[in-house]
């Protein structure tokens, strides 16, 4: 999996590429010509659908390109029968394009979850559906919103380092079996894009995020999120699952130079 | 309160330019014994800026002249140094920015001297700023293509060369200015100064006063940063957005009302589980008709800082 996502990580460098041809007209509103590049680069001659089942929720207007909140959602009946395993999160305009990659499983119910991503300037949200025999689905919400990717505040590494990786979850009581069930995940972390300049050394400096997120719940696999730099500090998921019994609900988070951080939370019906 | 059109009287002496006529909107206000403030539009940083959204202020001694923020374009800082030039012919001393914030710093450029010989102002800001300012550059530049288009044009980001680390005493001659720097409050470059000679102080973005005060450093160090000025020997307040008063204490109480009123608010959406999208709808909400563009202000400010307080 995270070899997968290096290898679109450099996908991302074509698609950037592309992209800044475009980029001459910085006064329009979110640019739909910016898509159709990506959607190549990232699913080269693939067919793609558009459809209503999968939602994307956010303000029209960002208040903060730092950390705009978003909700996504797969409506199962209006799906009639497709069932979305991968979901790909794109912020179409942002250096990095893809914010996360969601693996999703049955339990999950009728998917919901909210997040908070970056946006560099007026963009697209685009969440690609992808089944088990590879068939892709598009949603796509245009969010105007301006710069949120550089680091505004310089830190002090030190308290940026300790603090990293500090887990908060919560799950919405009271829990019954078989209803969903509002979890919340919470880890601290600064989110480097690798973009933002060095000052000292007039290079980048270097990329420092978190790049996956296990969730299981009560053994079994719940969902897995490859994580991107376009997810905004200090990430945040609040999803719905189905508990069939009572259980622990676990997340492993891991950082892009290999560190993992853990923590488990029981569920009591 | 006089309010001088600076500018007006220019067109019968130099002739009519495009420039000049530009010129002719920048109002500027005497507050207090060669004290001079122009009120740029209450106009939010995302809706129809124009680069001239806060308070400019300038100060005249005897030796000289100290610039207190320049405005968001070479524009507008060109605007107030013909303003100067009106009130004046002493030669600008000091070009102090209050903090980083764009619609402050982005005139400067118009003060450096225009020819290698002439005497070059110091340029002062909060020993952070420097490094602020570079963090924030490119972000910045976009914004003011976006907006401003061709009057961001030669808007040059000067950096300061004479830093305040705690206090710093600035001579104009026959009158001296203090000049404080602050820990992370409204952003982690502030700087307020005082005139000794006329007790008024400028308070920076420190103070909004009818507009919404804006957080983006530490809302708890904003409130104990304005809590702190209410014991200030000043007399009357200029604030880094809204008009000048001599009721400062009370406009330094309604702007702590709001934060606090923000900050509990906030902390008890965290506390219920309530969202930070349902808490940008729902907080500070007794605090809406007090002020200027509440609704983006205030659902900015619980933008920036519920995220920070859930790790509280
Ligand atoms: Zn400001």
């Amino acid at each position: 999996m995270a070899m997968q996502f290096q290898r679109w990580f450099s996908k991302v460098v074509v698609a950037v590429g592309l992209s800044l041809s475009f980029a001459a007209n910085t006064y329009a509103e979110a640019d739909p010509k910016l898509w159709p590049v990506m959607q190549e680069a990232f699913f080269a001659k693939r067919e793609m659908k558009d459809v209503d089942f999968i939602k994307i929720e956010a303000p029209r207007r960002a208040e903060s390109g730092a950390q705009v909140p978003v909700t996504y959602s797969i409506d199962n009946a209006a799906a009639n029968g497709v069932v979305i395993k991968k979901l790909y999160a794109f912020v179409d305009a942002n250096p990095i394009p893809i914010t996360a990659i969601y693996h999703l499983t049955d339990t999950l119910g009728n998917f919901q979850l909210s997040t908070r991503i970056r946006f560099e300037t007026d963009a697209f949200v685009r969440l690609v559906g992808e089944t088990a025999d590879g068939s892709l689905y598009l949603a796509s919400r245009e969010i105007r919103a301006a710069g949120g990717c550089g680091g505004m505040v310089e830190n002090n590494e030190s308290e940026i380092r300790a603090a990293a990786g500090r887990i908060k979850m919560n799950v919405e009581t009271p829990v019954k079996v078989g209803t969903p069930t509002t979890a919340t995940f919470n880890i601290k972390h600064i989110m480097r894009t690798g973009l933002q300049r060095d000052l000292v050394s007039q290079g980048y400096v270097p990329a420092f995020y978190i790049n996956k997120v296990d969730f299981v719940y009560g053994g079994k696999p719940l969902m897995t999120v490859d994580v991107g730099v376009g997810t905004a500090e200090d990430p945040y998921f609040k999803f719905s699952f189905i508990p069939a019994s009572a259980g622990n609900l676990e997340a492993v988070a891991t950082d892009n130079e290999g560190k993992t951080f853990s923590q488990q939370y029981e569920v009591k019906i | 309160m006089r309010i001088l059109m600076i500018t007006m009287s220019l067109f019968s002496i130099i002739g009519c330019s495009h420039a000049e006529v530009q010129h002719s909107n920048f109002a500027v206000e005497s507050v207090a014994d060669g004290i001079y403030v122009h009120h740029g539009e209450h106009l939010d940083i995302d809706t129809g800026y124009q680069g001239d959204i806060c308070n400019i202020s300038f100060i005249v001694g005897s030796k000289g002249v100290a610039v207190i923020d320049t405005g968001g374009s070479l524009k507008v800082g060109q605007q107030l140094q013909s303003a100067i030039r009106k009130v004046t012919p002493l030669p600008v001393l000091y070009v102090i920015n209050t903090h980083v914030h764009p619609d402050h710093i982005y005139g400067n450029a118009a003060f450096l001297p225009k020819n290698p010989s002439d005497p070059k102002p110091e340029f002062v800001g909060h020993e952070k700023l420097a490094n602020a300012m570079d963090v924030r550059s490119e972000q910045y530049a976009k914004l003011n293509e976006r907006f401003l288009h061709d009057d961001a044009i030669g808007s040059e980001l000067i950096k300061p060369t004479l830093v305040v680390k705690t206090t710093l005493e600035l001579d104009l001659g026959d009158r001296v200015l203090v000049l404080n720097a602050h820990p992370l409050a409204h952003t982690n470059t502030d700087i307020t100064l005082i005139d000794r000679k006329t007790g008024t102080l400028f308070a920076g973005d420190l103070l909004f006063i009818a507009r919404t005060p804006v957080v983006e450093g530490d809302i708890k160090g904003l409130i104990a940063e304005i809590i702190k000025l209410k014991s200030s020997p000043a007399t009357q307040v200029v604030p880094g957005h809204g008009p000048v008063t001599k009721d400062w204490v009370v406009a330094l109480s309604n702007a702590e009302r709001y934060l606090t009123v923000l900050l509990n608010d906030v902390r008890a959406s965290i506390k219920g589980n309530v969202s930070m999208e349902k808490t940008m709808d729902t907080a500070a909400e007794s605090e809406r008709n007090h002020w200027k563009l509440f609704e983006i202000a205030n659902r900015r400010n619980v933008n920036t800082i519920y995220p920070v307080l859930e790790w509280e």
